[in-house]
């Protein structure tokens, strides 16, 4: 167990290691801040000088180089836009990010989840179609359309909840809704297939036989086995609802860590984007790495090949 | 029941002009930006959201009043003792927000640092025509600059001061979070990427503000900009495109404040590369599009035609050289002439300009014989073909220019200049005029200067003026303010009314 973690701890390393590569040569390849940043009237001469300042004039290696050698002492350098530390603004903008994400997952677990155990039993009936429709319009309506029809309806005619902004806890509702839309139908027809799938097996139909209701063998038995999948799911949708937020957070102006990355790439300050590559690369990995102990947990099986 | 009726309505009636009252008399104004500032010390980036939050902290050496002239502020007066040494008579009854008094020493200082390279600000160039600021005595700074300078008023009216002490005593990274200023509003808390909360500075000097509170925040949708005025979550919003601003125009409660400002919409027409290095093509582009239907029609109105690349608010504006009628007989005339039928003209733009703007254009070129392209890019890859060799810089491109200075000095002499990187053009002739204009204090000289550098490049053609800009603005109707041509956001300025 030790070394499997291990090994795959490794494989992650490396794997984010190529990430951060990639991201810098492409980010440096496509031009550099210092255009973005002079008054219009800048002449070549002063757009050079200040191109050297910032150090953008030095040869790609060199600049990767230095990269990697701040990295390796922890100093993810400053933000050429802001003036801060590249860290220190990724760091002001991770919990409004985290807040969106759990909300947003509790969104699409809360109600993905029940929805797809419904389908499954009561598959063919009334019920089925109608959830299968809503679920549908979820996974198909896009988000930048979703978020201004829930302004529009909530914020502006009802007036129920604020338009946009940080706040109270109301303001999380419309962005988490919006945001958990899309995961809450993947939960539902992947819990549905999961639980369809077991249902033809054998033990429920024993456990029929032996006259359990269906409900019974549904919560005793059926859902432990159909965990699986759907827990490979949830990993995944963590690291999406953590990274994939750009539009819901300009939508709602949620500042959070998708909000950043798009303007960040954008103003081609290139050391807040790798902070944020290297943030979400870490995240995808790590979730990924917590579903497979979870799956040992859930399922002896798994714990015995390895 | 028609009683009932007559009740409730003079109830509802009654309500509505107390909410109303209450509308008007509060004491927070909120303001929508599209962005977060990026910096707040005044001293690093020049940009819209930034300084439209941060000069409301600082004082300017000078100012512009609203009908553009450059008037006073800290400086009472200033006199050039030569033609390339200015001083500055500095008020003595300044105090900064923690009570410290504003001296020519601050003044200096402020000057100094914005052109110290270590700095590192984006800034630089706008002031590094300045060798140096000298201290004469407490109330007088001896500005000296490399050689005559005329735009150098002008540039110094972005120049915030800031206090000496305090900044040497904070270190430049702590005073960009916790700018301190002598403006009429102090930083209560800039919480990043949310917002930027200031309150009335009561011991300031020139003015008692208005309004108690201000809260600049960060909103980059324009649908939810809208959405936050409509619900009073926002009482001014900033950037709102032309067709929104009309369907906003009927609704109760909102009004649209709009101001001609002093940037004009161009296109830049490529003289040394591909089939535009024809100075007939270049004519015949100048003559197919139709500027006052793309007002009407796409700007809803909300600019204006102009004769030449520049515009009413700037120095050295002429309204004597004639602008290219639509004349899309003349165009075709032109292109066949040149033997420059079907000829390929890449388009390049970015996400910073109006698509349908970009997409109007290619079709009235396409419609006079051209093979018109578009190429999308992102801004700074556009920036970097637009600025880099002739060759690779497409056949044509829009641009929004302002130099927020007011003077044609820093309009046409880096659009065109031989060697400025926009330039994709070069004619020694223009070369001496803009040259001699950017070096004599002579205002009259300059002018003349100008009006001969407008017409060669209306023969030559190697960008045309098509609109000055509007600047167009959603706010609540209980808000009193008129905007002013260099887009300045000054919180002073604002008041609220019935």
């Amino acid at each position: 167990m030790l070394r499997y973690a291990g090994s795959r701890l490794i494989q992650a390393a490396i794997a984010i290691f190529g990430v951060l590569t990639i991201v810098f040569i492409v980010m440096h390849l496509s031009g550099d801040p210092t255009l973005l940043l002079v008054p219009q009237g800048a002449s070549t001469q002063q757009i050079n000088e200040l191109r050297h300042q910032l150090g953008f004039d030095q040869p790609l290696w060199v600049q990767y180089v230095n990269y990697l050698k701040d990295l390796g002492h922890l100093d993810f350098g400053m933000s050429v836009v802001q003036h801060v530390p590249a860290a220190e603004i990724v760091a002001s903008r991770l919990p409004y990010t985290m807040m969106l994400a759990a909300g947003a997952l509790m969104v699409a677990i809360g109600i993905g989840i029940p929805v797809g155990i419904i389908m499954a039993t009561g598959r063919g009936g009334w019920l089925e179609k109608v959830l299968a429709a809503i679920v549908l319009t979820g996974q198909s309506v896009p988000t930048f359309l979703s978020g201004i029809l829930l302004i529009a309806v909530f914020a502006v005619n009802l007036r129920w909840l604020p338009t946009s902004g940080v706040g109270d806890i109301r303001a999380l509702i419309m962005p988490s809704i919006a945001l958990g839309a899309i995961s809450m139908s993947t939960f539902a027809r992947m819990t549905r297939i999961a639980v369809l799938d077991e249902l033809s097996k054998d033990y429920v139909r024993a456990g029929r036989a032996r006259g359990l209701s269906l409900g019974a063998v549904v919560f005793r038995h059926v859902l432990r086995n159909a965990s699986i999948p759907v827990i490979t799911i949830a990993a995944l949708e963590i690291g999406n609802l953590l990274a994939g937020a750009v539009i819901v957070e300009t939508v709602f102006a949620w500042p959070g860590i998708g909000q950043l990355a798009i303007q960040s790439i954008q103003s081609r300050d290139f050391l807040v984007v790798q902070v944020i590559v290297l943030l979400i690369s870490c995240v995808y990995v790590l979730t990924s790495l917590l579903a497979d102990f979870v799956y040992a947990a859930v399922d002896p099986r798994i714990r015995m090949v390895r | 029941m028609l009683k009932t009726f007559a009740t409730t309505a003079a109830l509802a009636a009654s309500l509505l002009t107390s909410a109303a009252y209450a509308q008007a008399a509060k004491d927070t104004l909120t303001i929508d930006l599209p962005n977060d500032a990026a910096t707040l010390d005044p001293h690093l980036q020049w940009d819209t959201d930034s300084y439209s939050v941060y000069r409301n902290i600082f004082d300017n050496l000078i100012t512009r009043d609203t009908s553009g002239a450059i008037v006073p502020q800290i400086a009472k007066a200033w006199k050039y003792t030569s033609d390339t040494v200015i001083e500055f008579d500095i008020r003595d009854d300044v105090t900064f927000q923690d009570g410290s008094k504003l001296t020519a020493d601050d003044v200096a200082y402020s000057i100094n640092r914005i052109i110290d390279p270590k700095l590192k600000s984006a800034q630089l160039s706008q002031f590094d025509q300045i060798i140096k600021a000298e201290v004469i005595s407490p109330t007088l700074v001896k500005v000296t600059t490399k050689s005559p300078y005329p735009a150098l008023l002008a540039q110094l009216v972005k120049l915030s001061i800031v206090p000496k002490a305090y900044v040497e005593k904070v270190g430049a990274q702590e005073f960009n979070q916790k700018p301190m200023g002598s403006g009429p509003y102090k930083l209560v808390q800039w919480q990043k990427g949310v917002q930027t909360e200031l309150q009335a500075n009561d011991h300031y000097w020139r003015v008692k503000p208005a309004i108690q509170h201000v809260i600049f925040r960060a909103v980059p949708d324009v649908s939810t900009r809208i959405a936050d005025l409509r619900t009073g979550k926002a009482d001014l919003i900033r950037e709102l495109p032309a067709d929104q601003a009309i369907s906003l125009k009927t609704e109760t409660g909102i009004q649209i404040l709009s101001v001609p400002t002093e940037r004009v919409g161009y296109m830049y027409i490529n003289a040394e590369a591909g089939a535009t290095k024809d100075v007939r093509v270049r004519q015949a582009i100048a003559y197919a599009i139709d500027t006052p239907g793309l007002i009407e029609a796409l700007l809803q109105g909300y600019g204006a035609p102009v004769n030449v690349l520049g515009a009413p608010p700037v120095f050295g504006y002429t309204d004597k050289v004639e602008g290219y009628k639509y004349d899309p007989d003349k165009a075709k005339e032109l292109i066949k002439e040149a033997g420059a039928e079907g000829a390929k003209i890449e388009f390049l733009t970015s996400p910073a300009y109006d698509r349908a703007l970009v997409e109007a254009i290619q079709q009235m070129l396409n419609d006079v014989g051209l093979d018109t392209q578009i190429v999308s890019l992102d801004q700074a890859t556009f920036l970097k073909r637009r600025q880099g060799d002739a060759a690779n810089a497409g056949s044509v491109a829009l641009g929004r220019w302002s130099c927020a200075c007011q003077d044609a000095d820093g309009i046409i002499f880096p659009l065109f200049r031989t060697g400025s990187s926009w330039a994709k053009y070069s004619n020694p002739e223009f070369d001496k005029l803009v040259d001699g204009a950017r070096s004599t204090l002579e205002k009259d000289k300059r002018l003349v200067d100008y009006q001969k550098a407008y017409e060669i490049l209306r023969a030559d053609v190697p960008g045309i003026g098509l609109y000055q800009a509007y600047s167009v603005y959603g706010a609540s109707a209980h808000l009193k303010w008129q905007p002013t041509a260099n887009e300045a956001m000054f919180v002073t300025d604002m008041s609220w009314q019935q």
